[in-house]
């Protein structure tokens, strides 16, 4: 079976409006233009255009007189060197990630002293060098200018001795009231952190309670985890090893804790080499990163996940001989059916996974994999993970404590509850009802404006301390600068309050000298033990855990299932893959970071099945202006004003809405965005039952979803299934041809690229075997006419790409989720400038690497053809089939063709050709002509339209716009000035670096020596980038692969870039 | 020895290979193998000033002194470390003393010799023992404390000193001299114009008087429209090399001009003097330029740097007005050899200033391409104040990168990049714009 389906990048792609065929034969939105001369302001001012003029001429007077002066620039040196510092050579500092949702052992690029860059640790035995949008962008939210610059009280500025000394009474004066004392945290996975709060609570006396509170909680598993198996922790999942995968409402590879660790095992497993590959069913309600990348997706509402875990459970206990239990009746019968039919054939390798947070729900899907006989094999508890640790009734007592009068202190270290905490206006209350508040924020958020002292925390890179993520798995986490402001560590303000005056850094190795004990080894010293560990950044203790034996009781939990409220519309909030829980709103990274599901910067909205929405009249942001009408959404007294935003794959009759957003006080580029969902989360993320109304009101959205089309071509993505890959691994991915027309007529010549906008239409993508006989059939009477494979046509004379380096990227479909990791740490290492919503709407976002991400639609061009249908009807009936569209994510960046067609029409030859088989952008050559942008085919340069960087008010969101914010600037990458074009340049810098160190040694460049910024933080190894002309190295053999091919082979730009088709796991009929 | 070779080595071996000349044309001298071949002379020469030293101890007692002696000893009165070597032979009992002391200091006080008992316990250390230097080295050594060199430092510092920084960028005297004439020479011509042109006036008038006509009365300009009418071709031949004439001279200087800062030699903080420290003491240019062997700048040096040498070099050659900013910076206090916790930084004025478009890595030159730092930086030895010495522009770089031959051998790097690109070549040098020295994206990202 050839692939059918037909693409496309939106709605207004697939109804393809008049304004979206405008906008596709416009490289530029006709907007971008016509703002560029009518910003407010412009024609209002008193500037006139003799004065433009005449303060043109002075100043271009003014600048040549003033180059005619030498420039004095200082030249400061230290007074007394660092013997590690070199300026110019960058330092790496292995460290930790751990903000009470993500972790990931790191490693910290820094230059002269400040840390430019977070990548992963390829040691770690639990992240294995993988990184996602939040960790890789954590850098920046060092150089936050609104953080607070010292210790706070009652707002105003304070000093630590004063605040030390009031604290220290207060807390005594709480003790000796018999009041309690409370440390309100994250999770804390430090055990030295931990020694530090239990040596606080020594000295405050009994009444002192360290209460954990998840904002994204884990509550259900923790509780049942506990019930079935004694253990409150969370197992380790090997998907590497999982041959079948059953998520349900679960978002392992976006939001679970270790969500890093599972990325890699999830792509190990979707490697169709061999003919073998996971096969993974999804039962969810929002279209999540998980969801899109399942072989079989079932939509359901999220009253509909307890009765799927419960009919799974009930078919895997019939195959196995478990007892089964009441309830379980689904429509989705037949899937279900399937699913546990295959997870028992693969028994011991297989996964359940479920998101709920109803401890009920977890016991029955302990008990499913128990069954299965999955514990010892892909899930182990015998070393858990400890990432998740907040059970929801203590946070519920502690407010009804506070409420009673009975909290004398509350000490809140990295959780924000009066944003964060569903019951926030509760939280408030009690919160005023306490006598001592201290919040270890560094900022005057919606908690930290509500506390009486506000004792900085230092960021985690000014910090020293330790993990224990698993249990016998340490990491350690070391300052890469000192402390930017007047901060201090928060475990050295519990140590002084507890009169230990101890620096935490002495604390943490005194504590290790315990794990430098239990090591075993007497020879060892214990600072050759410590600085090993420091170096490199984990250490593994020998230690082999007793797994537990499961004792759960599921008939009592089928029993005691916490019932989702049933509605016409149901909510699922859910979380973003770069906000996630809103502790870093006010990263413009992560806000810019187009959503991999929706594409949408800068904002949250009500996610909606697309049928519903016309159903409601609602916008569906066809109309090219990207407005979008806000609804009304009502859960029992909670009323949110969000936008709609339809979202194909999203149950019908439910809504989505991600929490993160609608902060206050946390700074200029979280304050105001979007709405705060966590109130609606009273119980849980699955809420059930709500009200949708339409309003009058309009939202604007700044989506990147139809810019950068790809002008209707395909042959972009290419897929198949795993069963035709077997017969045929070069399935789905057939040699390109072109018809070439011996008579030499120029209007045949361009072969493929014209025939193609004749008949594309009519054809669809068939594959190219069709397009073949179309075109037989077509030019057959010329006799002369013939096929030739892409690469032996040729308009351009060839570069020597054989010899010398040819540096190549290969991007394996199959491996890429979609999770954006790779589009942060390419902003991060390359500058990229954050231009706002504003710039965004108008398609000058400046990423040099976008996801594209493509729906499917059941409608073909054939079923279509055979009913009958007219071409008008074909699109309605196309929208009315795209509630379960099968989900492809293709990162696109500059492909450095060897034939570049931007090289040939840049009057300046600022755009050129090297020698290594790069595409070069010479920014101080470009005279911004834009020909370049308008030549390529795959939308990949961007111009820089403004100075982003002068200062500018409308700018004042991008980092190097912000004196602390420049900081986190790559001194080895120029910022780019107005009216110049960018692109990906395969990150020349590191290339330029790797080989500078290979001639210095006398060496060659090693394979995987250069990675490109994307492919290091790539969690999946989807990316992989390195010399195609080094033979034995692993981006060569991924080129050599069958499933290896350009994109839009036929243009004949020959890229450097090679993608590798898709395969799915799916039988026939489910494609 | 090795101070030196290096001392040697910079004047007697490489040449300056791109000489810039006024009209900025780059003539290149230079030829590969008379390049090495220079280089083997001036080592061969180094060697044979070597060997002829060990033949003439007498005359090398500075050299030995400041080889030996210098970082704890100064020749005249004052301490360093040790004792201040003024009239040392007038306080030891006696030369031969001397020469046991300096070879053996502790068989001397082992010996029970009453005035090495004395000296013993000399604070902050004790006399190191030099056996190796031998009797007649030694009386060299004291002959040059004897009589030392008669103030030969302060002839030094009039030229290597602080003075120089004014006359940054003028001409030499010659060419003033002759812009001198020309000016003179002009002047005369304008004079003459006037005179002859008052004389031809006053004629005419004569001669109308005489011959009862008018002469048309034109006036200067009238005259000079008048003929420019009459001789329109001439006309256009006088515009035409007007415009070439502004284009060339005017718009093409400033073009040229503008940013390259050839030549600069701004005023320092502390006037550091290269020529005393690389030229006369011979101190390799990266014991202070640490990095230019490890990264892309070569690196100011920190203050600590310069305290290895003057924590003992108390006084240079300028006094030591110069050397105390160092201590003031650092806020040091040479007396009693302590720090203070007040330092603040030296702002040195930056000579070469590249612009941040550009990318240059000092450890591919130096140490991957071995270039000698003279061949950018000029003869940075013989400056007293530092200056730009090339021009810093594309075209310089451009061209060094189409004439410099990649040093391909015993670099496995550069010999497998060689074994996959046999057609880059032909046979000829593989010179760095071969191997891609001139793409854009190799210095522009």
């Amino acid at each position: 079976m050839s692939n059918t389906k037909r693409y496309w990048k939106g709605l207004d792609e697939l109804h393809n409006t008049p304004e979206h065929q405008e906008l596709m034969e416009n490289e530029f939105m006709p907007e971008a233009t016509g703002n560029l001369l009518e910003r407010e302001g412009l024609d209002e001012g008193k500037t006139k255009r003799r004065d433009f003029l005449k303060f043109l001429g002075f100043s271009v007077g003014a600048a040549t007189m003033a180059a005619c002066e030498t420039p004095v620039t200082k030249s400061i040196p230290y007074l007394n060197k660092p013997e590690e510092i070199t300026p110019g050579v960058p330092n790496f500092y292995a460290s930790t990630y751990f903000d009470g949702t993500d972790y990931a052992s790191i490693l910290v690029k820094t230059r002269e002293g400040r840390p430019i860059k977070i990548a992963g640790n390829k040691l770690s035995t639990l992240s294995k060098g993988g990184v996602n949008a939040r960790i890789n962008s954590s850098v920046l939210g060092l150089y936050d200018s609104a953080r607070t610059a010292g210790p706070l009280k009652g707002g105003e500025a304070s000093d630590w001795a004063t605040v030390d000394a009031e604290i220290a009474a207060g807390l005594q004066k709480a003790a000796d009231a018999g009041t309690q004392i409370v440390i309100l945290t994250e999770t804390i996975i430090s055990p030295s952190t931990k020694k530090a709060v239990a040596e606080f609570a020594a000295k405050y006396g009994e009444n002192v309670k360290h209460v954990t509170y998840d904002a994204i909680s884990a509550s259900g598993m923790l509780e049942a985890n506990e019930a079935c198996f004694g253990v409150k922790a969370l197992p380790v999942i090997d998907f590497a090893k999982a041959e079948v995968v059953v998520g349900v409402g679960a978002d392992f590879l976006g939001t679970f804790p270790n969500a890093i660790a599972n990325l890699n095992g999830y792509g190990q497993a979707r490697d169709p080499k061999g003919g073998k590959m996971s096969r993974h069913f999804q039962f969810e309600t929002n279209m999540t990163l998980t969801g899109s990348n399942a072989d079989v997706r079932t939509a359901i509402k999220p009253s509909e996940a307890a009765s799927v875990v419960v009919a799974l459970y009930n078919k895997v206990a019939s195959a196995t001989g478990g007892n089964t239990i009441s309830g379980g009746s689904t429509e989705y019968e037949e899937v279900v059916a399937k699913a546990a039919k295959e997870l028992v054939a693969a028994k011991g390798k297989s996964v359940v996974v479920a998101g709920s947070n109803d401890p009920a729900v977890q016991t029955i899907v302990n008990a499913i994999n128990n069954l299965l006989g999955n514990y010892r094999a892909t899930l182990d508890l015998s070393r858990p993970l400890n990432l998740k640790a907040g059970v929801d009734a203590d946070m519920a007592q502690l407010v009804a404590d506070m409420k009673g009068g009975k909290v004398g202190a509350l000490l809140i270290h990295g959780v924000n509850p009066s944003y964060s905490y569903a019951m926030a206006a509760d939280f408030d209350a009690g919160l005023a009802k306490v006598g001592l508040t201290v919040s270890f924020g560094d900022r005057l958020d919606e908690t930290g404006s509500k506390v009486t002292y506000l004792a900085p925390d230092n960021h985690y890179l000014e910090s020293w301390n330790d993990a224990e993520p698993r249990t016998g798995s340490y990491s350690l986490v070391q300052p890469a600068i000192s402390p930017l402001f007047d901060t201090r560590q928060w475990q050295e303000s519990l140590l002084t309050w507890a009169g230990n005056n101890s620096d935490f850094y002495s604390y943490v190795k005194a504590n290790w000298s315990e794990l430098h004990s239990a090591n075993g080894n007497t020879e060892l010293l214990f600072s050759d033990f410590f600085n090993t560990a420091l170096f490199n950044g984990i250490y593994d203790a020998d230690v082999t855990g007793e797994a537990p034996v499961f004792a759960g009781d599921v008939a009592a939990a089928a029993g005691a299932i916490k019932k989702v409220p049933a509605g016409d519309i149901e909510l699922e909030l859910y979380v973003k893959a770069g906000i996630g829980d809103g502790s870093h709103a006010n990263n413009p990274w992560l806000q810019e970071l187009p959503d991999p599901i929706s594409r949408v910067t800068w904002d949250n909205y009500v996610t909606m099945s697309p049928a519903q929405m016309k159903e409601m009249g609602l916008s569906r942001l066809e109309r090219g202006d990207f407005m979008a009408n806000i609804v009304e959404v009502t859960v029992g007294n909670t009323v949110i004003k969000a936008p709609a935003y339809p979202s194909p794959g999203q149950k019908y009759g439910t809504i989505g809405l991600a929490v993160g957003y609608g902060r206050e006080g946390a700074g200029k580029c979280a304050d105001g965005v979007g709405v705060n969902a966590f109130p609606l989360a009273n119980g849980g993320f699955s809420v059930g039952a709500a009200s949708v109304s339409a309003t009058s009101e309009e939202h604007e959205i700044a989506q990147l979803q139809s810019h950068h089309t790809l002008m209707g071509r395909d042959s972009i993505v290419k897929e198949t299934t795993l069963e035709e890959y077997k017969h045929d691994p070069k399935a789905g991915n057939p040699d390109e041809k072109l018809y070439v027309s011996s008579a030499g007529s120029s209007s045949h010549g361009g072969g493929h690229g014209d025939a193609h906008g004749d008949h594309g239409d009519a054809h669809g993508e068939e594959g190219h075997g069709h397009e073949e006989a179309a075109h037989g059939e077509g030019h057959g009477e010329g006799g002369h006419d013939s096929f030739l494979p892409v690469t032996d046509v040729n308009l351009w004379d060839d570069h020597a790409i054989e010899s010398g380096h040819r540096w190549g990227m290969a991007i394996d479909l199959n491996k890429c989720v979609g999770c954006a990791a790779c589009v942060t740490s390419c902003t991060s290492e390359n500058n990229v400038p954050v231009v706002g919503k504003e710039e965004v709407r108008r398609g000058r976002d400046m990423h040099w690497l976008r996801i594209d991400r493509y729906y499917t639609s059941d409608m073909t061009e054939e079923k279509a053809e055979a009913e009958g249908i007219g071409a008008i009807d074909k699109f309605s009936l196309m929208e009315e089939a795209a509630e379960a569209p099968q989900v492809a994510y293709q990162p696109v960046m500059c492909q450095h063709c060897n034939h570049a067609p931007c090289e040939t029409v840049c009057p300046v030859a600022a755009t050129t050709h090297s020698d290594e088989g790069l595409n070069q952008m010479t920014y101080n050559r470009c005279i911004g002509t834009r020909y370049c942008a308008n030549n390529c085919p795959y939308k990949v340069r961007r111009f820089n339209w403004f100075q982003y960087h002068n200062g500018s008010e409308d700018f004042s969101k991008n980092p190097a716009n912000d004196d602390l914010g420049r900081m986190v600037l790559n001194p080895d990458v120029v910022v780019r000035d107005r009216g110049v074009m960018e692109k990906c340049s395969f990150c020349m810098q590191r290339i330029q670096g790797a080989k500078l160190q290979a001639k210095k040694d006398g060496r060659k460049v090693a394979d995987e020596e250069v990675e490109s910024a994307c492919a290091e933080a790539c969690p999946t190894n989807a990316i992989v980038f390195g010399d195609l002309n080094d033979k034995a190295s692993w981006v060569a053999g991924r080129a050599r692969d069958e499933r290896s091919y350009h994109l839009l082979e036929t243009v004949g730009v020959q890229p450097n870039v090679y993608y590798m088709t898709k395969v799915r796991n799916v039988e026939v009929n489910e494609a | 020895m090795v101070p030196l070779l290096f001392l040697q080595q910079p004047k007697n071996g490489l040449k300056w290979p791109y000489k810039v000349n006024k009209n900025k044309a780059l003539v290149n001298d230079r030829i590969l193998k008379g390049s090495s071949s220079m280089r083997l002379a001036s080592i061969l020469f180094s060697s044979l000033i070597l060997l002829s030293s060990f033949g003439a101890f007498a005359q090398d007692g500075e050299k030995l002194f400041k080889q030996n002696c210098s970082s704890c000893h100064r020749i005249d009165d004052q301490k360093v470390v040790g004792p201040g070597l003024a009239g040392i032979e007038d306080r030891a009992p006696s030369r031969e003393w001397i020469v046991k002391w300096v070879q053996d200091p502790d068989g001397m006080v082992a010996s029970g010799d009453e005035y090495a008992n004395s000296i013993k316990d000399y604070s902050p250390t004790a006399m190191t023992a030099f056996g190796y230097l031998e009797e007649a080295q030694i009386f060299a050594i004291l002959d040059y404390i004897a009589n030392p060199p008669v103030e030969e430092a302060t002839a030094d510092v009039a030229d290597a000193g602080v003075g120089e920084a004014a006359g940054a960028g003028s001409g030499t005297l010659d060419e003033n001299v002759l812009r001198n004439i020309l000016i003179a020479i002009a002047a005369l011509l304008v004079v003459l114009v006037m005179i002859l042109s008052s004389v031809r006036k006053s004629l005419t008038k004569l001669v109308d008087a005489k011959t009862g006509e008018t002469t048309i009365e034109r006036g200067t300009w009238g005259s000079i429209t008048y003929w420019l009418n009459t001789h329109r071709g001439w006309t256009g031949v006088i515009l035409l090399a007007c415009t070439l004439a502004f284009l060339r001279w005017g718009v093409g200087y400033l073009m040229d001009e503008v940013g390259v800062y050839q030549g600069y030699k701004p005023e320092q903080p502390i006037a550091f003097s290269h020529k005393i420290h690389a030229g006369q003491n011979g101190i390799n240019c990266v014991y202070c330029h640490t990095s230019a062997e490890k990264g892309k700048t070569a690196g100011i040096p920190s203050l600590n740097v310069c305290m290895n040498c003057h924590t003992y070099v108390q006084e240079g050659p300028s006094g030591t007005e110069e050397i105390a900013k160092i201590y003031a910076a650092l806020d040091y206090d040479p007396v009693n050899q302590v720090y203070g916790d007040n330092p603040s930084p030296v702002k040195w004025v930056r000579v070469h200033n590249l612009p941040d478009l550009a990318y240059f890595n000092h450890s591919q030159h130096v140490v991957v391409g071995k270039i000698e730092c003279q061949e950018c930086h000029g003869e940075i030895e013989e400056m007293g104040v530092a200056e730009q010495h090339s021009p810093l522009t594309m075209g310089w770089c451009v061209n060094c990168h189409r004439e410099t031959s990649v040093q391909v051998a015993n670099n496995e790097y550069y010999e497998d990049l060689h074994e996959r690109t046999p057609d880059w070549h032909n046979g000829e040098a593989i010179t760095v714009e071969k191997i891609g020295g001139l793409e854009c994206a190799k210095c522009h990202y």
